[in-house]
């Protein structure tokens, strides 16, 4: 069985670190916008 | 503090989805842990056709009702839809470096008609921050949601009509799926988990598109 850990590990890192920085967007973009109100 | 029970739910079903994945599925005798992948490239692409799939339909609905509530959720879904295909576009090249040998294949029909999706999304976005008229944003971001989903059933059947190296399908073919049970569960799980984290970030991506409104409605000048 080939060693490919490595491109399983880096996958799930970066899908739920772009799943993480969305969500992280979406807190700020509507704490922004009651701060402007 | 008020937790609302969709992230809540959403955030713990993806979770247990990954430690499943990681600890309770068997590893693929061939392709080793990158076999793996599946469960979460396989997810987002399904969302990501189902986020453009509801743009166009609340766009074509928006063209005939005129229903602002549609046009923002257009609008959050496709935002939606452009992160699940950006993770798409990343694992997809990940799984297959170490299988086929190479990141990406310019002449590949699947891959490079994704590109194009997110391509046209993109550009999706890109308009509504364009086109100041809220009337006029509605209406051309609603053709193009539209126009540009014709291009999931191409996708879909890519592997079919072209040569290409992405693999077939295991769920969306006609046959019974041809995956060994304990892959198939944590297969099914992460498709309804990654479902449920696209409803959650359309909520929340609506809740702000309404409160962003009601601000330019009141300060009295377009969003």
């Amino acid at each position: 069985m080939p060693d490919t850990a490595v491109y399983y590990h880096l996958a799930y890192t970066i899908a739920l670190g772009i799943y993480a920085a969305y969500a992280l967007s979406l807190h700020l973009r509507r704490k922004q916008l009651r701060v402007k109100s | 503090m008020k937790i609302s029970w969709l992230p809540a739910v959403a955030g713990a079903a993806v979770i247990g989805t990954v430690i499943r994945a990681a600890y309770f599925t068997p590893l693929e005798a061939k392709q080793g842990a990158a076999q793996k992948i599946f469960y979460i490239h396989v997810p987002a692409a399904w969302v990501a056709f189902l986020a453009f799939f509801l743009v166009a339909v609340a766009s074509g609905i928006y063209l005939w009702l005129r229903d602002q509530r549609l046009d923002r959720f257009a609008e959050s879904s496709a935002e939606v839809g452009v992160v699940f295909t950006t993770v798409v576009l990343v694992t997809g090249p990940l799984w297959a470096k170490p299988i086929w040998g190479t990141y990406w294949a310019w002449w590949d029909v699947r891959l490079v008609s994704t590109l194009f999706l997110w391509f046209i999304y993109v550009s999706y976005i890109v308009l509504r921050g364009a086109v100041e008229s809220p009337t006029l944003r509605a209406r051309y971001s609603a053709i193009l949601g539209i126009l540009g989903a014709f291009l999931i059933p191409f996708i879909h059947l890519s592997v079919y009509l072209f040569a290409t190296m992405h693999p077939m399908p295991i769920l969306g073919k006609p046959s019974a799926p041809s995956l060994p049970n304990e892959m198939l569960v944590t297969l099914l799980l992460s498709l309804a988990s990654f479902t449920l984290l696209y409803f959650t970030f359309v909520q929340s991506r609506y809740d702000y598109a309404v409160e962003r409104d009601a601000i330019a409605a009141r300060s009295g000048h377009d969003a």
